[in-house]
């Protein structure tokens, strides 16, 4: 099976050549491609010297916009598995490599890594979050959970990996808001089978936390607009994209 | 008779109060000419696309209606039942500039959803000449 994973990465020059590394290194078969999100610093180049394609967007569109690309490059180029893990360190290859497992062995069409699944790997990661991360999180889980009748842990989780029937799902629909947390609720609504395994999860290699206290509220609003209108979509068919 | 009940009566049988002086509609109407003059050149010079001054001249054409024929405004006064005519006439300007501006987030949404597939358009596109130009180098190679 032809597996790509690619890796969204906006200025990550410092810790993008780990990642490739680590997955080369976990999932030898696959190939690598790093989703540039229009990166002022040398992400791009670090990224070829490392030996993985890269897709640079030519200014910065967010991580949705990242991961959409990568979908429609696996689409099109006929991969039978694409999988996506964080340009920052915080996914070990190995977990990467036991998610891809499942969508390999048609456990599921799209599989997700979840930190908080098994409780003793959430005890020793010791995720903390802010408490406004640590709201958003709670709710997102609920409100996830409650729309799909199935429970989610870890809905943000950037650990996922996908058969083409899930890549169809995401790939082709025009949409700059695209978010980790619908996808999840659009999955299942479309009848995909949607599996979570618990993974551990590293720390930030560095770097400030991505969302401050303004940007987690603005990323709960976006969010909680977006499963809302997902909430009340038809269901069942691929007809209401574009 | 309750004070409310009496209120009402004197809002149904008043006419409009503030009627729009000569001076006002003549100012109105120069106003309107002049603004779909400037919406005329600006599309002229390329600065306007046709599909989205529509909306101005249709607004323009408005002003110069309400200039020339008050007695349309009246009307619409009594409909909303408002007794001063120029209040009347600014809520109505209000909700339709309400409207223009939501008008202009939806083309803005649209427009920034395909500014964000050109750009992947764009992407995908690089990474597949450039595998096309590696490719072709490396059969030049084995040869």
């Amino acid at each position: 099976m032809r597996t790509l994973v690619f890796i969204p990465a906006w200025n990550e020059e410092d810790s993008v050549t780990g990642v490739i590394a680590g997955v080369r290194q976990c999932l030898p078969d696959a190939d690598v491609l790093v989703i540039d999100d229009g990166s002022t610093d040398g992400t791009a180049a670090q990224a070829r010297a490392a030996g993985a394609l890269v897709a640079s967007l030519p200014f910065n569109q967010g991580v949705g916009a990242a991961q959409q690309t990568g979908y429609i490059y696996a689409l099109r180029e006929g991969y039978d598995i694409c999988a996506q893990t964080d340009g920052d360190g915080q996914h070990p290859p190995q977990e990467l490599a036991r998610v891809v497992a499942q969508v390999r062995d048609g456990d599921a069409d799209m599989a997700v890594g979840s930190r908080y699944l098994d409780p003793d790997i959430a005890e020793a990661g010791d995720y903390r979050a802010s408490p406004m991360r640590g709201l958003g999180i709670r709710m997102f889980r609920a409100i996830v959970s409650a729309s799909t009748h199935q429970r989610f842990t870890d809905t943000t989780s950037g650990l996922r990996a996908l058969n083409r029937r899930a890549m169809a799902l995401f790939g082709e629909r025009l949409s700059s808001e695209f978010a980790d947390v619908e996808a999840l609720q659009r999955a299942v609504h479309q009848g995909l089978r949607v599996k979570e395994i618990p993974v551990r999860m590293l720390p930030r290699a560095g770097g400030d936390s991505f969302l401050n206290p303004a940007r987690s509220l603005y990323y709960i609003y976006k969010t909680l607009v977006v499963l809302l209108a997902g909430h009340v979509r038809p269901r069942g068919s691929n007809s209401g994209s574009q | 008779m309750s004070a409310g009940s009496a209120i009402l009566s004197a809002a149904q049988s008043t006419e409009p109060v503030l009627r729009l002086t000569t001076q006002a509609r003549i100012v109105a109407a120069v106003l309107a000419i002049a603004f779909m003059v400037l919406i005329f050149e600006l599309i002229r010079r390329h600065r306007l696309q046709e599909r989205y001054a529509i909306i101005w001249f249709l607004a323009g054409v408005a002003m110069l209606l309400g200039a020339a024929f008050p007695q349309v405004l009246e009307l619409l006064a009594k409909a909303m039942g408002v007794r001063d005519i120029t209040i009347a006439l600014f809520s109505l300007i209000l909700f339709v500039l309400l409207i223009l501006s939501l008008s202009f987030t939806v083309i803005l949404s649209r427009q920034a959803g395909q500014i964000t597939r050109l750009a992947q358009e764009s992407a995908i596109e690089r990474l597949r000449q450039e595998q096309e130009g590696s490719g072709s180098q490396a059969d030049r190679e084995s040869l």
